[in-house]
C-alpha cells in the first residue's frame, strides 16, 4: 500500500462537506470518494445502487436516515425577538399565514426565493447561508441534503399536528420513515393547464392522447413548458408511453429529448416557472405544462375578476389518475438560528386552519385528514370562493393517487447526469 | 575658423558620472528640469489598485481554473477544485470540448451572429446619431449629451422592462401596430423571435457606443473636412476619405465597449424571449452555474469565453499601442 | 519676389465664394438640393431625434405605468398611487414603500452603492495616477488587467467571485462583503479610464512648474495634480453610484439570503416572475436616487470649477 493510497483511504473516511477536504487536505487528491459503507451511510434501503453515496427512496424500497445529530430537546421555549429565515420557492406561502405565525410567537419573518430546485440547492449547498426553514423541498433532493447534513432531525414534540390532522401516511413516508427529517407540505399533480374557451374539456379528454396538445400548431407561440429538467421530461417520457419516471436508460431519455426538441421547431414553445398562473391568465400562453397548485390559485391573476373569466381556466389529468403525483416538503437546515421557533411554524402549518388559509392563496392542497377532497369544490376558502372551482375537479389530490400515480424520486448521480445532459441539449438547441 | 591642434581624434564628451546610493537613481533627460521622484513613488500609488486585481481578479480565474479541471464531489455533485496542477483531470475539459464543437455548436453560432448584427445596426445608429450631435449640435450640444447620457442612470432592466411591457400582446407596439394597419394582427413578439433579441441587445448597448463616438468625432477638426472639401471632394467621399479613417480609434473603442460585453449577455434573452430557440452563450453559463453536476461545465465555458475575448482585446491594445507610438 | 505677382488684382473670396472645381449648381432643382455641401443635415437630425424618442420614451412609459390603477404592466388603467405607498388588492408583494421585503432591499442597494462608491473610485483614481507616471514593463501588465477587467462580461467575474468565495476564501460568507468586494473589482476600472483620460489632456506643464517652484512630489500631487482632478474624480464617482445601483449580475450570485438581496435583484427576480406596477415603481425610485446623486454631482462640479470652466470642460465631456 502506497503513501498515497494510504491517504486516500484517510480521505475516503471523511466524507465531508462539499468541498471542505479539497483545499485543507493538500495532499489527498480531491473527489477519490466513491460510495460510502452500507453499514456506516446515512441512511438505510433496499434500494442502494453501486456508485451512490446514499440509499435512493422508492415507494417500494423505503429509506431509513439515521440520525446523524440529536434533535432538540423537547420543552425548550421559543426564541425571544428573532427573525425567522424562510427559504421558499417564489410566491409560494401566503404571508398572511405567515404574518399570523410571527403575531403569536412574536417574531418578524424573512423570506429568500428560489425559482426551481437546482437554484434552491446551488445557495444551501455552500454551507453559508443561515436559513430556519427550508420548504418545498422535494423528496427527490433529500438523500443529498441528509448525506451532506445539511438538515437537522426533527424533534416531534414540537410538531403533534402532524399526527393529529395530517394524512397518516405522512407518519411513515417512504422517502423519510418515521418522519425523521421532514413533514409534508403541499401534494399535488403535473397535468396541463388551458383555456377553457379555446379548448373545450370534452375535446381535451376525448383526445387519445391528451399530451399531444402540446403540439398542435393552432396555438404556435402561445405554449409552454416547465423550466425544470425533471418535469419537462417526465411529461415527455409519459407522452411517449414510458411510465417510469426515474428511468435511467438512455434511450428514452434520448427519446424524450428528441420529443421536447420537436416542439421547438412545431409551437415554438417557451419555458417558464409562472406560465400558469401569470401566463396563462393573461393570454402569454394558451397551453402550459400545469402543476394542479398553479392552476386553482390562477383565478387571481386574471386581469379581469369576474366568474366568466375564472371559467377560462382548465386542467387536465388523466382519469385514471396514473400520472405525475408528487408532494413536497418543510424541513429544517442544520443551522438554523432559532431551531425551536422553526419547529413551532412546522406544526403551525400542520394545523388544519393554518393549512387551509395557506391553500386558499397558495392552490396547492395540502395533506390535510379534515379537507375531505369531495368537499372542495362546494366550500368557500377565506376568500369566498371555493378551494376548487367545479370546472377543475382533476386538479383536487386524492391519497390514493399515490398509488395509482408514478411518482418522482431520486436518481443515482448518473443518471441525474444523464437527465441534465438532456435538459442541457434541449436549451440550447 | 577653427583647426585641428593635435592629431589625436576627438572623444565624444559625456557628462561626468556619479555614484548613485541607495533609493536615489540617475536623473532621466526628462525629468532632470523638475523635482527627482524616488523610483517608488509613482508605483505606490498603483499598487492598491494592482494588488486589488491581482487578490480580486486574478486569484478567482485561478480558482476557475482549479474547477475546470477538477471534479466533482459525490453527493452533490459540486465542483471539487483541483488546486494542485499537478492532479488537474482534463476529463471535464475533453467533455465540454466535445460539447462545444458538437452539442453547443448553433448556440455559440448564433451568439457570434447576434452580436455582429447587434454591433452593425449599433454602429450604424451611434455613428449618425453621434455625427450629427458633434457636427450640427450647435446650441442644442448641451441638450442631446444630456438626453444621450440619460440611458446612463436608468438601468439596463428598467429599459428591458419598458420593451417587455410595450411588447406584450396587449401592449402598445401591438395597438400602434394593428391601429396604422401595418399588421392584420398582434404579433408575439416575446415568444422566441430572434429580431427581438436583437433589437433588445441594440438598445441595451447602444448608449455605450455613442458617447465615445461622439468624444472622437467632437475632436475632428473641422478644417479637416474643409481641406477635402476644398480639394474637391464631394461630401460623400469626404466622409469617406477623411472622416472615417480619423474616427477609426474611436470605432475600434466604442466597438470593444459594447461588442466584449454582449457576448456574455444572457439576461436579454431571458428577459425578451423565454424560448431555446435564442439562447445565446451567456445564457449557457448562467444555466450550467444552477444546474448540478455542472460546475466544471460553467468553470470551463467562463475559460473558453475568457480565452476568445483575450484576441479582440489583444489587436486593440496593440492598434492603440501602434497609435500612441505614432503620435 | 518678381513684380508680375504684386500686379495681380487681389481675389475677393467673399464675392467668389469658397473655390470649389465645380461650377456651382443651382440649390433649387432636387439633384442640386441634394448635391449641395451645406444643407442641413435633415436626415441625420430625424435619425438622431427618432433614436432619442425611441431611447427615452418607454422609460417614460414605464415610469408612468408605475402609477397604473390596475394591475396590469401594458395597459392603462388609470392613475393611482397604490403601488408606491398604496395597499394594492391581493397582491403578495405589496406596493414599495410599505412592503418590508422591498424596503430591505432599498436599504441594501444604496448602502452597496455608497460603499463600492467609496472604496472603487479613491483606488481606481490612485491607480490612475499612478499607472499614467509610471514607467517601465510592469505597468503594461497592469494596465492590460484593468481594461480586460472593463470590458470583461460581467458575468464572467459574477461566476468567478461565486467559486472564488465558496471554495477558497471561504471565510467571506456570502453576502454584503462578497458582493461589495465583486462590486468594486468590476467597477475601479472606471475611473481609471476617466481619471487617465483626463490625465492626458492635462499633461505634465502644471507638475513640473509646481516642482521648479520647489514643491515636494507629494506637495505638487495634492496641490497641483489632485485639484485639477477633481472633476474627473466626481464624475467618476456618480457614474460608479450609476452603475452599481442597477447592478443585478454580480450580486444576485453572490447574495446570502433577502436580506442581502438588492432591489435591482429583486426586480430581476420579479420581471421573471410577478409582473406588477410595483416592479416599475421599484424601477422609477432607482432612477431617481441615480438623478439625486447626478445632480448633486453636478452641482459640486460647477462649485468647484467656479470660475475655470471652458465650454470643453463641462461634466459631459468627461465621458466621451
Amino acid at each position: 500500500m502506497t503513501r498515497r493510497e494510504v491517504l486516500k483511504r484517510s480521505a475516503a473516511a471523511s466524507l465531508a462537506l462539499p468541498g471542505a477536504a479539497a483545499f485543507l487536505d493538500a495532499c489527498a487528491k480531491p473527489g477519490t470518494v466513491t460510495s460510502s459503507s452500507h453499514t456506516h451511510g446515512p441512511g438505510t434501503g433496499s434500494y442502494w445502487p453501486a456508485g451512490s453515496p446514499y440509499p435512493l427512496a422508492r415507494q417500494d424500497a423505503p429509506v431509513t436516515w439515521k440520525l446523524w445529530r440529536e434533535p432538540i430537546k423537547s420543552g425548550l421555549a421559543p426564541e425571544k425577538g428573532a427573525t425567522l429565515q424562510i427559504y421558499n420557492w417564489t410566491d409560494y406561502i401566503f404571508l398572511k399565514v405567515v404574518r399570523q405565525f410571527c403575531a403569536a410567537y412574536n417574531c418578524k419573518y424573512q423570506i429568500t426565493t428560489f425559482n426551481n430546485m437546482d437554484e434552491g440547492l446551488a445557495k444551501m449547498r455552500t454551507g453559508q447561508l443561515q436559513f430556519d426553514i427550508f420548504m418545498g423541498v422535494t423528496p427527490d433532493v433529500l438523500g443529498k441534503l441528509i448525506t451532506a447534513k445539511l438538515l437537522q432531525p426533527l424533534s416531534h414534540s414540537y410538531i403533534p399536528h402532524l399526527v393529529s390532522d395530517a394524512w397518516e401516511t405522512y407518519q411513515n413516508p417512504f422517502y423519510d420513515q418515521q418522519w425523521h427529517y421532514t413533514v409534508p407540505y403541499t401534494t399535488y399533480t403535473t397535468g396541463i393547464g388551458y383555456r377553457r374557451d379555446l379548448i373545450p374539456d370534452a375535446q381535451i379528454r376525448g383526445m387519445p392522447n391528451p399530451y399531444d396538445i402540446f403540439w398542435d400548431t393552432k396555438f404556435k407561440g402561445k405554449v409552454g413548458i416547465y423550466d425544470d429538467y425533471r418535469e419537462a421530461i417526465s411529461m415527455a417520457l409519459l407522452k411517449n408511453g414510458i411510465t417510469d419516471l426515474n428511468t435511467g436508460n438512455p434511450k428514452y431519455i434520448n427519446q424524450a429529448q428528441k420529443t421536447l426538441e420537436s416542439l421547438i421547431n412545431t409551437v415554438n414553445v417557451r419555458t417558464s416557472t409562472n406560465g400558469v398562473y401569470i401566463g396563462i391568465p393573461k393570454g402569454t400562453y394558451d397551453i402550459h405544462q400545469s402543476w394542479s397548485g398553479d392552476i386553482v390559485a390562477a383565478w387571481q391573476y386574471t386581469p379581469v375578476q369576474n366568474m366568466k373569466t375564472w371559467q377560462t381556466l382548465g386542467y387536465w389529468f388523466p382519469s385514471n389518475r396514473k400520472g405525475a403525483v408528487f408532494n413536497d416538503t418543510i424541513t429544517i437546515p442544520a443551522n438554523a438560528q432559532n431551531p425551536v421557533l422553526a419547529h413551532h411554524f412546522l406544526d403551525w402549518m400542520m394545523t388544519y386552519k393554518n393549512a387551509m388559509l395557506n391553500f386558499s392563496w397558495n392552490g396547492y392542497q395540502p395533506p390535510q385528514r379534515k379537507a375531505d377532497p369531495s368537499t372542495l369544490t362546494t366550500t368557500n376558502s377565506y376568500y369566498g370562493e371555493p378551494y376548487v372551482f367545479p370546472w377543475l375537479p382533476d386538479a383536487i389530490v386524492h391519497e390514493s393517487d399515490f398509488h395509482t400515480g408514478y411518482f418522482q424520486e431520486e436518481l443515482t448521480p448518473q443518471v441525474d447526469q444523464l437527465w441534465h445532459n438532456a435538459w442541457q441539449a434541449f436549451n440550447s438547441a | 575658423m577653427r583647426g585641428k591642434r593635435s592629431t589625436v581624434p576627438d572623444t565624444p564628451v559625456s557628462p561626468p558620472r556619479r555614484r548613485v546610493r541607495g533609493l536615489a537613481r540617475r536623473r532621466s533627460r526628462e525629468e532632470a528640469s523638475g523635482a527627482w521622484y524616488p523610483r517608488w513613488y509613482w508605483p505606490t500609488f498603483a499598487l492598491p489598485g494592482t494588488l486589488w486585481m491581482i487578490v480580486l481578479f486574478v486569484l478567482p480565474f485561478y480558482v476557475v481554473v482549479s474547477i475546470a479541471f477538477g471534479t466533482v464531489d459525490p453527493v452533490f455533485q459540486s465542483p471539487l477544485p483541483i488546486y494542485q496542477p499537478w492532479w488537474w483531470t482534463k476529463r471535464y475539459l475533453l467533455e465540454e470540448w466535445h460539447l462545444a464543437t458538437g452539442e453547443f455548436r448553433p448556440v455559440e453560432l448564433r451568439t457570434i451572429v447576434y452580436v455582429v448584427l447587434a454591433t452593425a445596426i449599433c454602429l450604424v445608429i451611434a455613428y449618425a446619431v453621434a455625427y450629427y450631435v458633434a457636427r450640427f449640435g450647435g446650441k442644442r450640444k448641451g441638450l442631446f449629451l444630456a438626453l444621450l447620457i440619460a440611458p446612463f442612470f436608468i438601468s439596463y432592466l428598467m429599459r428591458m422592462l419598458s420593451w417587455v411591457e410595450l411588447l406584450q400582446p396587449n401592449g402598445y407596439v401591438n395597438s400602434v401596430l394593428t391601429f396604422l394597419h401595418i399588421t392584420p394582427h398582434p404579433i408575439n413578439w416575446l415568444d422566441g423571435v430572434p429580431f427581438t433579441v436583437v433589437m433588445g441587445l441594440v438598445y441595451g448597448y447602444i448608449p455605450y457606443m455613442i458617447l465615445p463616438l461622439y468624444g472622437f468625432l467632437d475632436r475632428i477638426d473641422q478644417s479637416h473636412l474643409e481641406a477635402g472639401r476644398d480639394l474637391g471632394a464631394n461630401r460623400f467621399w469626404t466622409f469617406v476619405r477623411v472622416t472615417l479613417p480619423l474616427s477609426k480609434p474611436g470605432i475600434l473603442a466604442s466597438l470593444v465597449i459594447v461588442t466584449l460585453p454582449m457576448f456574455g449577455d444572457y439576461y436579454t434573452n431571458n428577459l425578451l424571449s423565454g424560448s431555446p430557440k435564442t439562447t445565446m452563450f451567456g445564457n449557457l453559463l448562467d444555466n450550467s452555474m444552477e444546474a448540478t453536476g455542472q460546475g466544471p461545465e460553467a468553470a470551463i465555458l467562463v475559460l473558453f469565453l475568457v480565452l476568445f475575448l483575450m484576441v479582440p482585446m489583444l489587436y486593440y491594445m496593440r492598434e492603440t499601442a501602434k497609435a500612441q507610438r505614432n503620435q | 519676389m518678381s513684380e508680375k505677382v504684386s500686379e495681380r488684382p487681389p481675389v475677393d473670396r467673399r464675392k467668389q465664394g469658397p473655390a470649389s472645381p465645380a461650377p456651382a449648381r443651382s440649390t433649387r432643382t432636387p439633384l442640386g438640393w441634394w448635391r449641395n455641401p451645406w444643407r442641413r443635415p435633415h436626415i441625420l437630425a430625424s435619425v438622431t431625434w427618432v433614436y432619442l424618442a425611441w431611447s427615452l420614451l418607454p422609460v417614460f412609459i414605464a415610469i408612468g405605468i408605475s402609477f397604473n390603477s390596475g394591475r396590469s404592466n401594458s395597459v392603462w388603467q388609470g392613475f393611482s398611487t397604490q403601488w408606491w405607498w398604496g395597499h394594492p388588492e391581493s397582491d403578495p408583494t405589496g406596493a414599495l414603500f410599505v412592503s418590508p421585503e422591498l424596503h430591505a432591499a432599498l436599504i441594501q442597494s444604496l448602502r452597496l452603492s455608497f460603499l463600492t462608491m467609496f472604496i472603487a473610485v479613491p483606488i481606481g483614481v490612485a491607480f490612475a495616477i499612478g499607472i499614467s507616471r509610471w514607467r517601465g514593463p510592469a505597468p503594461a501588465g497592469a494596465n492590460f488587467l484593468m481594461l480586460f477587467s472593463f470590458v470583461i462580461p460581467e458575468i464572467i467575474i459574477g461566476i468567478s467571485m461565486f467559486l472564488f468565495f465558496t471554495y477558497l476564501l471561504k471565510f467571506v460568507h456570502l453576502g454584503t462583503g462578497a458582493q461589495l468586494l465583486s462590486l468594486v473589482t468590476y467597477q475601479v476600472s472606471y475611473p481609471v479610464i476617466i481619471v487617465r483620460a483626463r490625465m492626458l489632456s492635462i499633461g505634465r506643464e502644471y507638475e513640473e512648474a509646481a516642482t521648479d517652484l520647489g514643491a515636494s512630489p507629494t506637495q505638487a500631487v495634492r496641490r497641483v495634480l489632485l485639484p485639477l482632478l477633481y472633476p474627473a474624480i466626481l464624475v467618476s464617482f456618480v457614474l460608479v453610484f450609476a452603475d452599481t445601483i442597477d447592478d443585478f449580475i454580480t450580486v444576485r450570485y453572490l447574495s446570502g439570503g433577502a436580506s442581502t438581496e438588492p432591489l435591482s435583484v429583486k426586480i430581476y427576480n420579479f420581471s421573471r416572475g410577478t409582473l406588477t406596477p410595483a416592479i416599475n415603481a421599484a424601477a422609477t425610485f432607482l432612477l431617481f436616487s441615480t438623478l439625486v446623486i447626478a445632480l448633486l454631482g453636478v452641482f459640486l462640479y460647477r462649485r468647484i470649477t467656479r470660475g475655470q470652466r471652458a465650454e470643453d470642460q463641462e461634466m459631459t465631456g468627461y465621458l466621451t
